[in-house]
């Protein structure tokens, strides 16, 4: 529990990131919360129900696109478009995890990467001319709360942070909750959780589905973030990027997951400096960080189940 | 803040000192006048992102060597983007927050437009050779492209292809950049306006390297000319395994296939090669350009890496040409100086720039690829030969 | 007719670069169960080394084939020591760590060896000299093949039969595949198994070595990022013929050169790789383990 206070703390702490740093540095923090929500999620796929997800970029794209779509054609607000761009990530995920689950492991791993590059593809060749193709779809408008513009990018900030925070919370409670066990049951051993009435089928699905859903609210606010989407933005690289992250960071483990999304992330940021040897030197630590800490930097503690 | 009482002290000393490192200095009106390269550094375009920064870089010691601006110094501040929407984000407010008066780039279209709505607000000038007419809807007063948009070229190329060499059946090649698919787009629409026969058009996977598929395809549809609206990488290569399956077909490229690298890739294949775009510096009737490009391979041992390199060099030059002129690094009188221009001798030809910030008058031409691997002006006909 | 051919003619070259490639792919996982992310860049950086060695030998003049022969020998050796160096560095110190940690390594060796290209090489597009090889070409049937594509598509099938020979009919090779299928075991019998993986990490960069420099050669065309490209190719043709498997990556990577050809021949270009990775899923579901993968119970 103290763990959880002290995660309390730096959250609310947080909140006050847009007075202490100049607005690139908070623009830096906003997509630190955006790719923390993407990297939990894939954490769900990933580190907890233990299936090899490596085009979880699909899912954050389709949440992008929908707001974007519904945003610039149809005027619907930002955030009532969240919950569509939740569901239709999460109906996606379920769709396409359950012909996936009959895979094994890499066979697996290599479907996803499959449907990332479907997805690519598919939002460039503009499909009933909605995507807007390679150039994407631009003039995303500014979410409003309570008659309020949140247009700064501290306001925005804000929006991502609370999210984060939100998101935090559920994946808190997902450890204590039945869902949460069963996936915990499932990764050690399928076949002695199957014994235990655990229906592996359905709570990987779901685990999908949760994932992916959590996937496309990082998406909208990503949308809202650039004001523009573009098929370049979810590339199979980013899925490799999510990976990695929950692999640094440490499967299953919440302060692990946002300690490598702001290694993956917000480290390349501070060594701007190294200039075109950054990401030579970036290859280098990633090597060395696995090697002298296999788990992962912050492993998930191990609970008595 | 008093909200934020109950943090504890050691996570608001970080803060705070994160808080000052990161401070940006105090901006000073007698200091440097400082510019921003937004460009990819590394990634897939490190070689044009790179191209860009070295061609600013030079431009700003040459002027630095003259004394500079104004009695003050140049200092470009270079920011990575990868050319990825959400790096090209980070850099622009980064740029912003280093008091930068202009920024040159980003290169692809989609940093560029990630980054436009940023440096509109903070009014800073951005020049960049992204050419979707997505970077236009918005009518920012800030932005000003310095490479010649799709539309104009297109136009020149529809003509060249249906009036000028009277090509009876049209292949056309794009890959899927969000640049490729425009140009080749408006070029489809051109040939169609102009009663010109369109057979075909196809897309390749930029980078994949294996276009014999998709061409031995288009070669059973018997075209007598095929026109590729992607990069010089690829093209050289289409045309090299174009030879090779035995088609008949002339090659005309867009303007991204202007590179030495076209012609050395392409080997034997290259000559005859058509590939239309804005007059080469060595082509131009004034001098600077020809010496700009002979001073940056001095410099850095190797030509530029494309066209885009010196339209971005002319997006810097005619940023330093406004602050001297108007004698003011305030905004408002630059852009109003860039949109008032009536012509600018470019590095790639004379250009002005309209209301919303697009090149206007720009001359396309043809070049023909010679035997040597030089280019040759084609169409229009040289006047002096 | 003259189409189709020539359509299985561009098939079978891109496939048999693939297929070289995946070998390195499917013997690697093959024996310590790890998708090497790194081969890819591997086998382009081996293209570059042959470039060097071919640039530098001609010293201004014309390579003619003796310096090709170099530049394979060079290039080859260079990229075994290479990709032994990488499996002690990078992956044995995980051996036993969870599989999962040795391929974000193997990433972050994939992002170091791409930069590292660039910092050494450069950005730009890198040319091979032209006419190393007779510009001779055959015309069968309306279709076109160069001696360059006859020289990848035979040398590609001499390798692989010989690596199948190897493997099957050495003791060394016997070895290999006791490692393989269970690595324990295998040392009880007293097979040194930390040789063996070295090996498999000679072999495997060795044979893409050769498939980059074929892809120098036949494109005449380097840059630093290709390798993630081919690598994600030959990785999904292996994955394709079952992985860790030999006869099925060959299989994989002429499969996935001919799909290329023949989605983007006769069926969509604009879609050609939703194509191709559409039948690669449709695949897999109907063969879960790929077309000659073993129906076994994973090792986790």
């Amino acid at each position: 529990m103290r763990r959880a206070k002290l995660g309390t703390l730096i959250w609310a702490a947080g909140l006050a990131l847009p007075f202490a740093l100049d607005s690139s540095w908070v623009s830096v923090a906003a997509f630190f919360a955006i790719y923390a929500i993407t990297a939990l999620s894939e954490d769900i796929i990933l580190g907890r129900a233990g299936i090899f997800d490596m085009g979880h970029a699909v899912y954050f794209g389709i949440g992008a696109y929908v707001t974007a779509i519904l945003n610039t054609t149809l005027n619907i607000p930002i955030l009532l478009t969240i919950p569509v761009a939740m569901l239709v990530a999460a109906g996606v995920g379920a769709l396409l995890s359950a012909p996936l689950i009959r895979l094994r492991g890499d066979y697996l791993l290599v479907a996803t990467i499959g449907f990332n590059a479907i997805f690519v593809l598919a939002m460039q060749n503009n499909p009933g001319g909605i995507t807007g193709g390679s150039d994407g779809i631009t003039g995303i408008g500014v979410p409003t709360l309570f008659g309020l513009q949140l247009e700064s990018q501290s306001s925005m900030f804000w929006l991502d942070w609370v999210a984060l925070g939100a998101v935090l919370l559920l994946m808190h409670n997902l450890d204590g909750c039945e869902f949460g066990r069963a996936l915990r049951y499932l990764k050690q051993d399928e076949l002695a959780a199957s014994t235990l009435g655990v229906d592996a089928r359905k709570v990987k699905t779901l685990a999908f589905a949760l994932g992916a859903g959590l996937a496309g609210l990082a998406g909208t606010l990503f949308a809202v973030q650039l004001s523009t989407v573009s098929p370049s933005s979810f590339l199979f690289t980013e899925s490799v990027t999510l990976f990695a992250i929950v692999i640094v960071g440490g499967q299953g483990s919440i302060p692990g997951v946002l300690f490598g999304t702001a290694l993956m992330f917000v480290v390349p940021q501070i060594f701007r400096g190294l200039a075109e040897y950054r990401y030579f030197v970036f290859g280098i630590a990633m090597i060395a960080v696995m090697v002298l800490r296999p788990q992962g930097l912050l492993p998930r503690k191990r609970i008595a189940t | 803040m008093k909200k934020h009482q109950e943090c504890s002290k050691i996570v608001l000393a970080v803060c705070a000192t994160l808080g000052m490192a990161l401070a940006p200095s105090a901006y000073a009106a007698s200091g440097p006048i400082k510019i921003g390269v937004q460009a990819p550094i590394t990634g897939t375009y490190a070689d044009e992102g790179q191209g860009i920064e070295r061609a600013v870089k030079l431009l700003a010691a040459m002027q630095n060597a003259k004394g500079g601006l104004l009695g003050r110094k140049i200092e470009i501040k270079v920011c990575d983007d990868q050319g990825q929407a959400a790096q090209a984000a980070i850099c622009a407010r980064q740029l912003v927050n280093d008091h930068v008066v202009a920024v040159i780039g980003s290169y692809t279209s989609g940093a560029a437009l990630a980054a436009e709505p940023i440096y509109a607000r903070a009014n800073v000038i951005q020049t960049s050779d992204g050419t979707s007419n997505e970077l236009l809807k918005r009518g920012y007063k800030t932005w000003f492209g310095n490479a010649a948009p799709n539309s104009a070229e297109a136009k020149f190329t529809a003509h060249y292809l249906v009036d000028v060499r009277h090509f009876k059946k049209i292949a056309v090649l794009t890959d899927h950049s969000s640049f490729a698919t425009g140009l080749a787009g408006a070029v489809v629409r051109d040939i169609k306006a102009d009663h010109g026969n369109v057979v075909d058009k196809s897309f390749i996977n930029a980078g994949s390297q294996n276009f014999s598929p998709v061409l031995t395809k288009l070669k059973s549809m018997h075209p007598d000319v095929l026109y590729f609206s992607g990069y010089y990488s690829d093209g050289g290569l289409i045309r090299a395994q174009m030879v090779q399956l035995g088609m008949k077909a002339a090659f005309v490229g867009g303007d991204a296939n202007q590179n030495v690298a076209f012609a050395k890739i392409a080997g034997s294949a290259a000559a005859g090669s058509i590939i239309v775009n804005v007059p080469a510096p060595a082509d131009l009737p004034y001098p600077v350009a020809k010496q700009f490009v002979a001073t940056y391979k001095a410099k850095y041992g190797a030509l530029p890496p494309s066209v885009f390199t010196l339209t971005n060099a002319d997006g810097m030059r005619a940023v330093m040409q406004a602050i001297a002129a108007t004698k003011s690094v305030k905004p408002a009188k630059l852009e109003a100086y860039l949109h008032s221009m009536k012509s600018f001798q470019g590095l790639t030809g004379t250009f002005a720039w309209s209301a919303k910030g697009e090149r206007t008058g720009s001359p396309f031409v043809a070049f023909a690829v010679q035997k040597d691997g030089s280019y040759k002006i084609r169409y229009p006909a040289p006047k002096n030969d | 007719m003259g189409t189709f051919i020539q359509q299985l003619i561009n098939g079978l070259t891109v496939g048999g670069i693939f297929a070289l490639i995946a070998l390195g792919y499917t013997m690697v996982y093959g024996v310590m169960r790890l998708i090497n992310f790194a081969h890819g860049d591997l086998c382009i950086l081996g293209a570059f080394i042959g470039l060097t060695t071919l640039t530098s030998a001609a010293g201004g003049g014309h390579p003619g084939a003796g310096l090709l022969l170099l530049a394979f020998v060079v290039s080859v050796i260079v990229i075994a020591v290479a990709g032994v160096a990488l499996e002690r560095i990078a992956y044995r110190p995980l051996r036993k760590a969870d599989r999962l940690a040795a391929v974000v390594s193997a990433l972050g060796a994939s992002m170091m060896i791409e930069n590292g290209i660039m910092l050494v090489w450069g950005p730009q597009v890198h040319v091979f000299p032209s006419n190393l090889l007779p510009a001779t070409t055959w015309h069968l049937a309306g279709a076109t093949i160069s001696f360059v594509q006859v020289m990848i598509i035979l040398a590609s099938l001499v390798l692989m039969i010989a690596l199948y020979l190897f493997v099957n009919h050495t003791r060394f090779g016997t070895a290999i595949r006791a490692a393989a299928i269970d690595q324990d075991a295998a040392r009880l019998m007293g097979i040194n198994v930390n040789r063996v993986i070295a090996s498999v990490f000679i072999i495997g960069p060795a044979l893409g070595a050769i498939g980059g420099l074929f892809i120098g050669i036949y494109y005449r065309e380097a840059y630093f990022t290709m390798g993630w490209t081919y690598g994600l190719y030959a990785f999904i043709a292996a994955i394709l013929g079952g992985i860790g498997n030999i006869p099925g990556a060959m299989l994989g990577g002429v499969l996935l050169g001919l799909f290329n050809a023949f989605a983007a021949g006769y069926v969509s270009s604009s879609w050609q790789d939703a194509i191709t990775f559409g039948l690669l899923i449709v695949i897999l579901l109907v063969r879960p383990t790929g077309l000659l993968g073993e129906r076994v119970a994973e090792k986790v």
